[in-house]
């Protein structure tokens, strides 16, 4: 009879405390999963400088992260339709974006960055671009900053879904233009022969995400609030030194 | 770097095994509610049901005449902004809503022209000798149309497994987008994609298989 109240009170209490439990709903975060070494997969497990950075914010906040991995192109229509929170899949802050999203403090200041196959001595940099045939990530802001460039008609711009950086080796495409961290990855860790052209011709900040309702606002201050405190504690910097060997998370 | 991978390749086919079970599912619902809904279709049409048949005339033209990524698009994003509470379609009933319609409006024509093909002296014996429509249809003309119609059945089923492979931009982690975010790892694209592809393979030869396995049983009525 006791275990059987005891078991009842339990039980309400459960109850009672169900909406409470209802708030700690996983923070659902995008990524495509195809952007190394910032999000990828090996051997079935989702690794990545975005997604440590993330699993520490989640720490931080006490709440679950729950990963959806999707191409890049469907990401931003995740996060428009409310299936998703936000996106970290190092997206960088742009006028355009602005108008539609809220975007948290930055947390990775980087540069863009053009590759080219291994010995090509025609490309020193973002000014001999000119009639060349220039690969990008589709939904990336590179686009953006070579059509901004005096002489942009005289680039063929290509959009790729994955696999720009091979299609640059096998010579299909002059060159891509990458952030310069994850190209000087790439070149270090895949076998594939690509070479840095030149110095970066672009500051870019990339941050997350939100919807512009009150719960995006709220979200993303808290968000701010948790990037403020791994960056007090050096954990941003720990993890950044981890995938890259250097701190990319400050200006 | 040009040598195969091959001890990469042999890794990679237990963890991509692991998604076929879902690019199976995504499949299957999606051919058992297309035919359903696809046999709905024909009847409307070869009777030609008033105010269904201009319906489903225009149903399958669009289906038919849209790509199925727009339309998964359409069901995946384009409703939820219409209606908020549409985002509980999440990506796995996107796809399976998305097969199903793209699918039926093709089957419709094929299960129709079936119908409409078994000989007309069929179903005037049929009558004659007191079958009703329903009858008739059930007895004489479906188990007809069910044999002209298999092959051309199965080969939307083949096409709508590898259809299934559009699921991953909806977030579904279907054998496709596992193999593109392993690729993305690992940057061994022509390793990964030739273990995929040979996976795909294997499973449509395996029903190509069942198919001829069908199409004796089905024909032995006519053979002598």
């Amino acid at each position: 009879m006791k275990t059987l109240l005891i078991n009842m009170l339990l039980m309400i209490s459960l109850v009672a405390s169900a909406p409470l439990l209802a708030q700690e709903d996983p923070l659902k975060v995008g990524m495509s999963g195809q952007y190394f070494p910032f999000t990828f997969v090996e051997q079935d497990k989702l690794k990545g400088f975005d997604v440590d950075v993330m699993k520490a914010i989640g720490k931080e906040l006490g709440r679950e992260i729950q990963f959806e991995t999707a191409n890049f192109s469907g990401l931003m229509g995740m996060l428009e339709s409310g299936r998703i929170d936000t996106v970290a899949n190092q997206i960088t802050i742009t006028e355009e974006r602005k108008k539609a999203y809220i975007f948290s403090e930055p947390y990775v200041y980087d540069g863009a960055q053009v590759v080219t196959k291994e010995g090509n001595t025609e490309i020193q940099g973002v000014e001999d671009l000119k009639g060349k045939t220039v690969a990008v990530n589709l939904g990336s802001n590179f686009a953006e900053l070579l059509r901004e460039l005096p002489y942009s008609d005289q680039i063929d711009i290509k959009t790729y879904e994955s696999n720009l950086e091979r299609d640059t080796a096998l010579g299909r495409v002059d060159a891509f233009v990458m952030d310069r961290v994850s190209a000087s990855q790439i070149i270090k860790e895949k076998p594939l022969p690509l070479e840095l052209a030149g110095p970066t011709f672009s500051q870019i900040t990339n941050a997350y995400p939100f919807r512009d309702t009150e719960a995006g606002r709220e979200l993303r201050d808290q968000v701010n609030e948790a990037l403020a405190a791994l960056r007090d504690k050096g954990e941003l910097k720990t993890i950044s030194e981890k995938w890259f060997g250097t701190d990319i998370t400050r200006p | 770097m040009d040598v195969l991978n091959v001890e990469y390749m042999v890794g990679l086919i237990p963890i991509l095994l692991g998604y076929l079970p879902l690019t199976l599912q995504l499949a299957g619902t999606g051919m058992v509610l297309a035919l359903i809904l696809a046999c709905l279709f024909a009847v409307v049409r070869v009777l030609r049901i008033p105010v269904l048949n201009q319906l489903t005339i225009v149903f399958i033209s669009f289906f038919r005449g849209t790509p199925l990524l727009v339309q998964l698009f359409l069901f995946y994003y384009g409703l939820p902004q219409l209606v908020s509470a549409l985002t509980v379609i999440d990506g796995i009933t996107a796809t399976i809503m998305g097969l199903t319609m793209h699918f039926s409006a093709y089957m419709a024509e094929s299960i129709r022209a079936a119908i409409v093909g078994v000989d007309r002296s069929q179903t005037e014996a049929a009558l004659s000798i007191g079958m009703t429509n329903g009858q008739m249809m059930r007895r004489i003309v479906l188990p007809q149309a069910t044999r002209v119609a298999l092959p051309t059945l199965m080969n939307y089923f083949i096409d709508m497994i590898k259809a299934t492979s559009l699921a991953f931009t909806l977030g579904v982690t279907e054998l496709m987008g596992a193999t593109q975010k392993e690729a993305a790892g690992s940057f061994l694209y022509f390793e990964a994609f030739i273990v995929a592809a040979v996976i795909y393979w294997i499973v449509v030869e395996m029903l190509s298989k069942l198919q001829h396995y069908l199409e004796i049983r089905l024909n032995k009525a006519y053979s002598r």
